[in-house]
């Protein structure tokens, strides 16, 4: 047996994904730091962490966002890998650049890859000349003759937004429903994008109304291998923040899924990426359009984990440790269905935060029930952070059974001391409309909206 | 006399719950604890108002002895000076707010743990060599 490339994991992260890190380090007899802030000294994770140390007060600046305090951490304590968990510095392309050159492991991609993904347009360029689907347009500035533009809307299909390639915020941009609106538009939004841009220029794309967020799962060693691990439908969001998520997508064959699911393998194995990986999707009419690609672990992974029997976090920690995947992709099956609830500390209603401490936490069980929390009785949720304090993920054989599951689960979890949004889950659970399966993006600001005006 | 009922009853004999519960509301409005009443003939009755729901706030802590000097940041904690055999501030030293009471050292790093306030040095909280998190307590001074 090789000598592993390291022995102890500095957890650059809090909360229950800092937890969700120490629990995988442990079952593959990796010793961990937990670097904290001042705020989070009682944590579950940093009371037993093998080295916990402080870095910094409570803001995130000072802490988990301060790279710098977090290599000379990993350095005073004698770690040489680190996981960033997601948010705050997993996305950062300096930082992980800053790791690798400092002699240490960064479990997720190289900094390339990161920089490559965090730049929309050319994550777009490099996803469609690996071939994953975009949405559909010109690809380029509208050519001068009408008849050209008819042709190319034809071909993208109706309704077709138009925008002006100096646009953005929302400005510059007219949707098209039919053909005969067409020329009109380009006239009407060139002359505006020239009054207000200076650039005339514009292009065009296929304009989805109610599409679904769609996601892909991957994982890649070093070693040339690409996997996908299925599908989730992540469209029950508020403000561009999701609420719920479930795996696989209702309604969407098999077929279709293993279909970009492959996709998605081949261009990581193009662009050398390595780790774990998401690629989002918005998908209407049975058109996938890439948004991006998230280089890191989700909150929403443990549903993928459900379904596909697969410890994704173990699997990051392997791969960083340069070993191969042991598995293969036709031995990647979607075993039943899983949802996951996120349960915040915040009002159901307003949405307002609601932090404060947790006098009462008791937890729900039985079978299928998986609970991903940092929060014990007598926790602090703390002002300075996101109110996640924990996630109720259901599993079963079928969506029903994992419905049932988690409407069991939700009604006996009993939290006191703030406010969660568990009464929210609940509401959605019940709705005919999320029981029949596969609402669009919208489907929840609409909902919340209409129940709010008696 | 006025025909107006008597404020309290006639004590000769003892009220009964009716005028208890009238004499508690009293009680309690003008913000009395408690009263006694007795008649001639030596009966006594007590009434204590229970302390309202509203607790009134405690007492001020009385004020901190010492001060504590914390960490500015973390690192392996240095009480004395690499090429010097004192202690920067050893117990019983008189140190003066700023001064240099520790060093935390990283790497190349030296970062000073600084006197909060003028004093004696009452007590060393922090391990020498120790790596010690931002916030942790390194000595005590008695102002």
């Amino acid at each position: 047996m090789s000598a592993r490339r390291f022995d102890r994991v500095l957890i650059a992260n809090r909360g229950e994904i800092a937890l969700r890190i120490q629990r995988a380090c442990r079952a593959l007899g990796l010793e961990t730091v937990a670097v904290h802030s001042e705020a989070d000294a009682e944590s579950r994770h940093v009371r037993q962490a093998d080295i916990a140390l402080c870095i910094g007060p409570a803001p995130a600046a000072r802490s988990y966002l301060d790279a710098e305090s977090l290599l000379l951490a990993a350095r005073a304590t004698g770690a040489s890998a680190i996981h960033p968990g997601y948010g705050f510095l997993s996305e950062n392309a300096a930082f992980a650049d800053a790791v690798e050159d400092g002699g240490l492991t960064f479990i997720g991609p190289t900094g390339a890859s990161i920089r490559m993904m965090g730049d929309k347009i050319t994550a777009k360029r490099a996803m469609r000349d690996a071939g994953v689907p975009c949405v559909p347009g010109s690809d380029g500035p509208l050519p001068p003759e009408m008849d050209a533009i008819h042709a190319m809307a034809a071909q993208v299909g109706f309704p077709v937004i138009v925008k002006a390639s100096g646009g953005g915020g929302g400005r510059g941009m007219r949707v098209v429903w039919n053909a005969d609106e067409l020329e009109q538009a380009v006239t009407l939004t060139a002359k505006e994008a020239q009054q207000a841009f200076g650039n005339p220029t514009l292009y065009l794309e296929r304009f989805m109304q109610k599409p679904r967020h769609i996601e892909i799962q991957v994982l890649c060693d070093t070693h040339g291998t690409a996997l996908w691990l299925g599908a989730r439908d992540c469209s029950l969001q508020r403000r561009h923040q999701k609420v719920l998520e479930e795996a696989p997508a209702p309604g969407i064959s098999p077929d279709i899924i293993a279909d970009i699911g492959e996709r998605c393998a081949q261009a990581c194995r193009r662009i050398g990426y390595r780790g774990a990986g998401t690629f989002e999707f918005l998908y209407e009419d049975g058109i996938f359009a890439f948004i991006e690609m998230n280089t890191r672990v989700q909150v929403e992974h443990p549903i993928t984990e459900a379904t596909t029997g697969i410890d994704i976090v173990a699997a990051q920690l392997q791969i960083a440790q340069g070993e191969k995947l042991a598995i293969r992709q036709q031995d990647i099956a979607t075993l039943g269905h899983a949802i996951e609830c996120r349960i915040n500390a915040e009002d159901p209603r307003t949405f307002m935060p609601s932090p404060g401490r947790i006098t009462s936490w008791d937890l729900p069980g039985g079978p299928g029930i998986r609970i991903d929390t940092h929060v014990t009785a007598g926790y602090t949720v703390q002002p300075y952070y996101d109110s996640l304090i924990g996630k109720v993920i259901a599993h079963g054989a079928t969506r029903q059974q994992a419905i049932a599951r988690l409407r069991v689960a939700l009604a006996e979890m009993q939290v006191q001391g703030v406010s969660t949004n568990i009464p929210l889950h609940q509401d959605i659970l019940a709705d005919p409309h999320f029981q029949q399966g596969g609402v669009d993006i919208h489907y929840l600001e609409r909902w919340l909206a209409e129940r709010a005006t008696p | 006399m006025t025909g107006k009922p008597p404020l309290l009853p006639d004590l000769s004999t003892l009220p009964d719950v009716a005028e208890i519960a009238q004499i508690t509301t009293w009680l309690a409005e003008a913000g009395l604890a408690s009263m006694d009443l007795s008649n001639a003939a030596g009966a006594r009755l007590r009434l204590t108002v229970a302390p309202s729901p509203v607790t009134p706030p405690p007492a001020a802590p009385a004020p901190a002895e010492t001060i504590t000097a914390t960490a500015p940041y973390f690192g392996h904690l240095a009480l004395r000076h690499p090429l010097r055999a004192e202690p920067f501030a050893p117990l019983g030293a008189t140190v003066r707010k700023g001064d240099t009471i520790a060093l935390l050292t990283l790497d190349t790093l030296q970062v000073p743990v600084t006197a909060p306030a003028d004093g004696i040095v009452a007590e060393i909280l922090g391990q020498e060599g120790a790596l010690v998190g931002y916030g942790a307590a390194i000595l005590s001074i008695r102002p």
